[in-house]
């Protein structure tokens, strides 16, 4: 551990004793350890709890395969975000992952707005006891990429760690629902609308509360 | 002379394979240049205090560096960090002389105008850029900055709060 020391040449010394040799943090690696992550959840996901027969027999609902994709682009853009983050530059926005966030809240919007206009039954439509196992398998299934993103930022500089953890924990909200989507058998709007986005909104609030008390400086 | 981007950059890479030389040379310029770009952004006397503790961010956070990317941009964004973290700290400064400033003096104007902190301030209004130089930067208390800028005291505290909240959010804006 090294500290601050009043004689400048003796900081120095300390600084160079303590240097090793570090891998950089590219973009390329970062993206095989995001990808390589969701790769696994998905492996456990289908080892563990297993995909949907009618999903291996080929038999695929529209709707699911727009859900999933736009909680797939929503991982990918909160990771390549992050990922971002960790190697920061003046110069760098990160604002792209907003577009992703504003085109997969429509799903929560949509179950919404038909849960208004059919007299407020959206929630027993919803299948809200299948919907806990969504949220709760979709979130440790999360976990698997929440944890690979975290450790890069601790490696990472993110300059606002507040913004990556919220971001970590939509990537793995995200990535963790897309896994879990593979085996939940329930299409309906108001059922993804509902818990799969719900996943993703607990997920963020986790990530913002846990991820930047992790992020040392 | 402070070395240009390409040879720091050059340098961190070789430091990143862990050569020890250029590492000695890569902070020494890199604390030379710290100390410029600091410069009336911090009462003297906190400095080199600051220096340091940029020198030990870019320490450990040697990995976050992408040999493929420009250098100066990467440890402006670890300066500015360390320094609105800085000025979260501060209350009082009891030492208000400054220096001169970064972009008049540094060999690559043009870079230096992007990532300087005086860039960073131009973005907050007036009144909070205003605040936060007189209480954080020049160590006035909250009553004399009220007085030497007519805003109310509860008001500079308000601006200067809101003002840091909004440097932090764009340490990495150009």
């Amino acid at each position: 551990m090294i500290f601050m020391h009043p004689d400048p040449h003796q900081f120095i010394d300390d600084l160079l004793d303590d240097l090793r040799p570090t891998r950089p943090l590219t973009l390329q690696r970062g993206l095989v350890i995001a990808s390589g992550s969701a790769a696994a959840a998905i492996a456990v996901m289908a080892l563990f709890i297993g995909i949907r027969p009618a999903l291996i027999a080929g038999s695929l609902d529209p709707l699911f395969l727009l859900a999933s994709g736009l909680f797939l682009m929503l991982g990918i853009a909160a990771s390549f975000t992050v990922i971002g983050m960790s190697r920061p530059q003046v110069g760098n926005t990160h604002i792209g992952w907003i577009w992703a966030v504003a085109m997969a809240a429509l799903l929560p919007l949509t179950a919404v707005v038909l849960g208004f206009a059919n007299q407020g039954d959206a929630y027993f439509h919803s299948q809200p006891v299948q919907g806990m196992n969504c949220l709760i398998n979709g979130s440790m299934l999360g976990l698997i990429v929440g944890g690979a993103l975290t450790i890069w930022l601790r490696r990472g500089a993110p300059t606002s760690p507040e913004q990556a953890g919220l971001l970590t924990g939509i990537a793995a909200g995200s990535l963790g629902i897309f896994a879990y989507s593979l085996h939940c058998p329930y299409d309906g709007i108001y059922h993804i609308g509902l818990w799969h986005s719900m996943t993703v909104v607990v997920s963020a609030i986790a990530g913002r509360v846990v991820v930047p008390a992790l992020i040392r400086w | 002379m402070i070395a240009d981007d390409a040879t720091m950059a050059r340098l961190m890479a070789l430091s990143q394979t862990g050569d020890r030389q250029a590492y000695a040379t890569l902070l020494a310029e890199c604390q030379k240049w710290l100390q410029r770009f600091y410069a009336r952004r911090i009462v003297r006397h906190q400095i080199d205090d600051l220096v340091q503790d940029t020198l030990l961010s870019l320490h450990r956070k040697l990995a976050s560096y992408d040999p493929d990317r420009p250098f100066l941009p990467w440890l402006a964004a670890i300066a500015r960090y360390r320094w609105v973290d800085h000025l979260r700290k501060v209350y009082r400064a009891d030492e208000t002389i400054l220096e001169d400033g970064f972009s008049a003096e540094n060999p690559e104007p043009a870079i230096a105008a992007r990532i300087s902190l005086d860039r960073m301030f131009s973005y907050l209004p007036p009144a909070q850029a205003r605040a936060i130089e007189l209480v954080k930067i020049q160590g006035l208390t909250i009553a004399e900055a009220s007085h030497a800028c007519g805003q109310s005291q509860s008001l500079v505290k308000v601006n200067i709060h809101r003002g840091l909240k909004k440097l932090a959010a764009m340490i990495e804006k150009e």
